[in-house]
């Protein structure tokens, strides 16, 4: 029989009040390691979404003329893929790139992926604000109906968090699966109707894209931005769906992988 | 309630990677369907009870479990069973620099490594930040620098100052005591006995005898996982020596 205690006596919120401040130290570590030492600071994390926006827009607005609003269309799926990819590419590897401190302080593990999820969230919150403003002058309605983005940025944001949790917890023990994923990672992304329209996939591959989840996320978040109305209560089923067998997975796997941990990193 | 730490028959085990799987290639290649996983025992029935103000080293040859332990009652690794009780903060240092970041300046690396050591308080802060700089004889200059255009004695005072000034309920330390130069040393063993006078519990781990018996009253030997001897650090340093 194993039997732990930790008996503190003395005021126990002390300790969730501890917790709470390592939480905002490390989310403002990150955010300072992400953008301190680069010339354009943040402004990088805007560059890449622009990039990639010059250039859909440059080639494939031609091919899609079926599209109202090319522009808002593609960029509106864009800044939630990337929000995708750099969460969950930082989710990958947060056990082994904080070993160290795993090791050396009794900490929660999942403050790790909690911390570099917040960053992630709050940089990409402050990279919607100019978007937003592009997107407005793309022809974006700016209506109530635009608060719905709220429940659906924290719903994605819990179904990335569980795909990291996944990812992270066994990269620990099998040190390809962050390789692996930044190879699957572009597959994905021309898996998913961002630049192009679902109704242009031939029938018979039709069934690919939907068994992609993303596919449903980028379906809510366009009925908000790009038809400025509320989500379809169809793909919010679905995306709550989506979502809580990938964190009843995220937790059963953590949770199994969790006690070897120390022994693995 | 006299004790402060309290193992008893506690016994704690590794995951040992059986064949030698580290990656999602090498698991689609042995087709190992068996769990690729393995228990390995690192720590056999320990018995312990510390009191509070109790200094205790703890000695051994390398890869005994003497980490392994100070990281059982911190709460870091769980035991396969037996029973941990713990009943005060814990201060660990149980390796140098975990957690500094080389590109944030040396303000913000103290201000992370206070938030890790549980010491960061917002009515206290510049206070603190004052008594770490001091001690660590770091100019301010030099802590507004980042943290990668140090020297390795300057990263260690600066990780070690974090944890020493403050006035730690329970303090742990891992083989790190020797750090800096020998000015830097000398007083960092002044300010563990101010710390130990004013009715801290240490718990101590060291190559050195010499170091033990200078600082703890009392010592525990410990070899392949098993305690063998508890008592007297002075009677403790001489059964380590005699291992080898």
């Amino acid at each position: 029989m194993f039997k732990i205690c930790f008996n503190l006596p003395k005021k126990p919120v002390m300790h969730a009040k501890r917790r709470y401040i390592i939480i905002l130290f490390l989310i403002y570590k990150n955010l300072q390691l992400k953008y301190k030492h680069s010339v354009l600071g943040f402004f990088w994390s805007l560059l890449h979404p622009f990039l990639y926006l010059l250039i859909f827009l440059m080639i494939f607005s031609a091919a899609f003329p079926a599209i109202q609003n090319y522009p808002l269309y593609v960029l509106s799926g864009l800044v939630f893929w990337i929000y995708f990819t750099n969460a969950t590419m930082q989710l990958s590897i947060v056990f082994i790139k904080n070993a160290h401190l795993i090791k050396s302080f009794n900490i929660p593990n999942t403050i790790y992926p909690i911390t570099d999820l917040g960053s992630e969230l709050v940089s990409f919150l402050l990279g919607l604000i100019p978007f937003m403003i592009i997107m407005y002058f793309m022809g974006l309605k700016m209506s109530l109906n635009l608060l719905y983005l709220i429940p659906v940025i924290i719903l994605f944001s819990v179904f990335i968090f569980s795909v990291g949790l996944i990812l992270g917890s066994l990269n620990v023990f099998l040190r390809d699966v962050g390789i692996l994923w930044s190879t699957i990672n572009p597959a994905l992304f021309y898996l998913s109707p961002i630049a192009y329209s679902f109704k242009i996939v031939p029938e018979r591959f039709k069934f690919i894209v939907k068994y992609n989840p993303l596919y449903h996320f980028l379906e809510i978040v366009r009925n908000v931005l790009y038809e400025g109305q509320a989500p379809s209560a169809h793909y919010v089923g679905r995306c709550l769906m989506i979502t809580s067998v990938a964190a009843v997975m995220a937790f059963i796997i953590y949770r199994k992988t969790r006690n070897g941990f120390i022994s693995n990193l | 309630m006299d004790y402060v730490i309290k193992l008893k028959d506690v016994s704690v085990s590794y995951l040992q990677n059986r064949k030698g799987l580290h990656s999602v290639k090498d698991f689609v290649l042995k087709a190992s369907f068996i769990s690729p996983f393995q228990k390995h025992r690192v720590l056999h029935h320990i018995d312990l009870e510390v009191k509070r103000g109790d200094s205790v080293g703890i000695l051994g040859p390398n890869g005994t479990g003497k980490s392994t332990l100070l990281r059982t009652i911190a709460g870091i690794i769980k035991p396969d069973e037996g029973l941990v009780d713990v009943r005060v903060q814990i201060s660990p240092l149980l390796s140098l620099g975990a957690g500094i970041e080389l590109e944030l300046s040396g303000y913000e690396n103290m201000k992370i490594a206070l938030a890790l050591t549980g010491n960061y308080n917002k009515s206290t802060r510049a206070e603190m930040i004052e008594k770490v700089s001091d001690f660590a004889e770091l100019t301010k200059e030099q802590l507004k620098m980042p943290a990668k255009m140090y020297s390795t004695g300057m990263l260690a005072r600066l990780a070690f100052s974090s944890v020493m000034t403050a006035q730690p309920e329970l303090l742990m330390i891992d083989e790190v005591l020797a750090v800096g130069d020998r000015g830097f040393q000398k007083k960092c063993k002044n300010r563990l006995h101010e710390i130990l006078e004013n009715g801290a519990t240490l718990l101590f781990i060291s190559h050195s005898p010499e170091e033990v018996k200078d600082i703890c009253k009392r010592g525990i030997c410990i070899n392949e996982g098993i305690k063998i001897y508890d008592g007297s650090s002075k009677k403790a340093a001489d059964v380590y020596s005699k291992l080898f």
